[in-house]
C-alpha cells in the first residue's frame, strides 16, 4: 500500500514515471563508486533526470537525496520546464562553504527557505568532508522541515547525502538511521584498472571482500553475505 | 476557492509579520485605492521575486523581492497602483471566467502553491498574462492613482526600467523578455506612454528615506534570499544600482561581493574582495563580510590575512552555525 501511495505521489509531483526499488538491509552499491551498509530498509524512487531519492515514510514526507559521484561541471539541480531557467552545478574546486551554497541554491529554488543551523568538518566516504544541519521551509505545502547533510569530494567527484523530513515528527524518528547510513558510506574502485589510476584509492580492492554477486563474479571470488 | 486560498495564505509561514511594515504598505495601498481601500487586504510574503498581485476578492500579495527592489515608496506605489488598476477594471475577473481549470485560476490570482514553485521575475510577471490593452489601461489608472495619492509618477517608468535592466543582464535575455513582456506593450512604447503620463501628472513625492528605514530590519534576510536565488547577473545588476543609490551601502556591497564570490567567473574573486573591503571601510558591515574575506584569502593561500579575517568573524559571531568549520580552517592555516 505504501509503495502504491509513493508511486502515485511521485508520479503526480514529478509529472513523469517513477521507478521504485526496495533497498534491503546490507551493503548496497550506489552509482559506480559509492557503497553503504544499510541497517534499515529504504525505498528508492528514481525519476528520470533527478538524483535517486530514498524514503522510509514515503515521498514527500521524508526524503534522502543521494549524490553518488557528481562530476565536475554537472548539474545537481535543473529548473522544471516552463519555469525560470536555473541550473545549479557542482565545480570540483568548490570549498565546503561553496558546496553548502550550492545545496542552498538548489533547495531554495521556487522560493523555499533554507537556513543553515550547523556546519562542521566530518569524515565522509573516508575523506575529509563536512556535515551540516538545516531548517527548511517548503513553499509547495508551507511545511517546516529539518535536514542533515553529508558531503565530500574525491577525485573531482562530489559524494553527498541530504535527508529532509518534517521537523516535528519524522526527522527525529529517522535521524539516527540516516547518520548510520551516512557513516557507513565508503568508496570502492570501479575496476582494478581505475584503482591503479586513482592516486588515493579509497580502499584497496584486495583488502575488501567483494560486496555484490556481480563484483564477486568479476573478481573470481565466492559471494557470501 | 478564493476564500480557501486566502485562509491558507493568512496562516502561511512565508507571511512577513511585522506591524510597522504591514501598516506602511497598507497605507500606500489605501492611499492609492481611495474609496476602495476597505476592499483591499494586503499580505506581505517572504518570496525573493519581483511581484505583486491582486485577486478579484481584494486579496493583495506583495512579495519581498519587490519590496527589496523598490528604491522608494513611489516605485512600490507604481506597482501596487498598476495592480489596483487591474482590480478596478476587473481584468482578472474576466480572465477567471475564461479560465479552463482551477489551476489556471489559481495562477491568475497569484496564489501560493503551483505559482510559488515556479518562481522568478519573468515567470511571476508572465503569470499575470493580461492582454496588452489591459496592461496599458492598468498603467494609465496606476499613474492616475499615484498622482492622486501624492506620489511622483515618473517613478512608474523607473521601476519598469530597473526591472528591464535586470532581465537584460541575464544570459539569454531575449528569451526572458519574451516570457515577461509577452503580454506587455513593447518597452519603448510603454516608456513613452509612462513619460507622457508623468508629464500629465507633475509633482509628487518619492519618499525614499522613509521606505529605506522601514525595510531596514529585513534587509539582511531579504538580501540573503536574493543571493540564494542563484540568478547571479540579475542580482549584480540590482545590487550595483543599490550600492550607488541607497543608504547602508555596506549591506549591498557585502551581498554583491557574495554573488561575485559564488559566481566565481574570471575576475569575480577580485571584484568580491573589493566589495568586502569597501564594506569594511564603510563600517557596520555584516559580520559575514569577514568570513567571506577569509574564504578568499584562504583560497589564495594568504594565511595571515585569512586568519585575521576568520578571527574577526568568530569574535563577532562566536555562536555562528559554521563556527566549527571556521575553527577547523584556523587550525589548518596555523600549521
Amino acid at each position: 500500500m505504501r509503495l502504491i501511495s509513493i508511486c502515485l505521489l511521485v508520479a503526480v509531483l514529478a509529472g513523469c514515471t517513477a521507478n521504485l526499488k526496495r533497498l534491503d538491509t546490507g551493503e548496497t552499491l550506489l552509482g559506480e563508486r559509492l557503497a553503504v551498509d544499510l541497517r534499515d530498509p529504504w525505498t528508492q524512487v528514481n525519476v528520470i533526470g533527478q538524483p535517486p531519492r530514498w524514503t522510509i515514510e514515503g515521498l514527500p514526507l521524508d526524503m534522502l537525496l543521494v549524490y553518488p559521484g557528481v562530476k565536475d561541471g554537472a548539474a545537481i539541480y535543473k529548473a522544471p520546464a516552463g519555469s525560470e531557467a536555473k541550473v545549479v552545478s557542482f565545480r570540483a574546486s568548490m570549498q565546503p562553504e561553496e558546496i553548502i551554497a550550492m545545496f542552498e541554491a538548489a533547495l531554495s529554488a521556487g522560493g523555499s527557505t533554507f537556513t543553515l543551523t550547523k556546519l562542521e568538518p566530518k569524515t565522509f566516504i573516508g575523506r575529509k568532508g563536512l556535515r551540516f544541519e538545516f531548517g527548511f521551509l517548503r513553499r509547495s505545502d508551507n511545511m517546516r522541515l529539518s535536514g542533515v547533510g553529508f558531503a565530500a569530494v574525491d577525485n573531482a567527484e562530489l559524494f553527498a547525502m541530504l535527508y529532509i523530513a518534517p521537523r516535528l515528527e519524522f526527522f527525529g524518528r529517522h535521524q539516527a538511521k540516516v547518520e548510520q547510513t551516512a557513516g557507513s558510506a565508503k568508496l570502492w574502485a570501479r575496476s582494478a584498472t581505475l584503482a591503479q589510476e586513482t592516486a588515493k584509492p579509497a580502499q584497496p580492492q584486495q583488502e575488501r571482500p567483494c560486496i555484490t554477486t556481480m563484483e564477486c563474479r568479476a573478481r573470481g571470488e565466492v559471494y557470501t553475505r | 476557492m478564493m476564500d480557501r486560498a486566502e485562509a491558507r495564505l493568512r496562516s502561511s509561514p512565508f507571511i512577513v509579520r511585522d506591524a510597522q511594515l504591514q501598516a506602511c504598505v497598507e497605507d500606500i495601498a489605501c492611499l492609492l485605492a481611495g474609496n476602495h481601500c476597505p476592499d483591499i487586504r494586503v499580505y506581505l510574503a517572504r518570496t525573493p521575486y519581483f511581484n505583486a498581485s491582486m485577486a478579484p476578492n481584494g486579496m493583495m500579495q506583495v512579495w519581498s523581492g519587490l519590496m527589496l527592489r523598490a528604491d522608494n515608496e513611489a516605485q512600490l506605489a507604481a506597482v501596487l497602483g498598476h495592480e489596483i488598476g487591474h482590480y478596478l477594471e476587473r481584468h482578472s475577473l474576466g480572465r477567471l471566467r475564461a479560465a479552463s481549470s482551477g489551476a489556471t485560476a489559481a495562477q491568475i490570482m497569484g496564489f501560493f502553491g503551483p505559482a510559488g514553485l515556479l518562481g522568478g521575475v519573468a515567470v511571476a510577471a508572465g503569470l499575470q498574462g493580461y492582454s496588452r490593452d489591459h496592461e496599458r489601461e492598468a498603467d494609465r489608472i496606476g499613474a492616475l492613482l499615484m498622482s492622486k495619492a501624492g506620489y511622483d509618477v515618473r517613478k512608474a517608468a523607473k521601476v519598469w526600467e530597473n526591472l528591464l535592466a535586470e532581465l537584460k543582464a541575464r544570459p539569454g535575455g531575449p528569451q526572458t523578455r519574451r516570457t515577461l513582456f509577452a503580454t506587455h506593450p513593447p518597452q519603448e512604447e510603454r516608456q513613452k506612454a509612462l513619460a507622457e503620463l508623468a508629464a500629465a501628472y507633475p509633482g509628487g513625492e518619492a519618499n525614499a528615506a522613509p521606505w529605506h528605514e522601514r525595510i531596514k530590519p529585513f534587509l539582511r534576510e531579504w538580501l540573503a534570499d536574493e543571493i540564494k536565488r542563484g540568478q547571479r547577473e540579475e542580482s549584480i545588476a540590482f545590487l550595483t544600482r543599490a550600492v550607488a543609490q541607497r543608504p547602508a551601502a555596506q549591506e549591498y556591497l557585502y551581498a554583491r561581493g557574495e554573488v561575485y564570490r559564488l559566481r566565481a567567473a574570471a575576475g569575480d574573486l577580485d571584484a568580491a574582495l573589493a566589495d568586502f573591503q569597501e564594506a569594511t571601510r564603510l563600517g557596520s558591515e555584516p559580520p559575514e563580510t569577514h568570513r567571506s574575506l577569509g574564504f578568499i584569502f584562504r583560497v589564495r593561500r594568504q594565511a595571515p590575512e585569512a586568519i585575521a579575517s576568520f578571527q574577526r568573524y568568530l569574535e563577532a559571531t562566536p555562536q555562528a552555525p559554521d563556527a566549527d568549520m571556521i575553527r577547523s580552517y584556523l587550525e589548518e592555516l596555523r600549521v
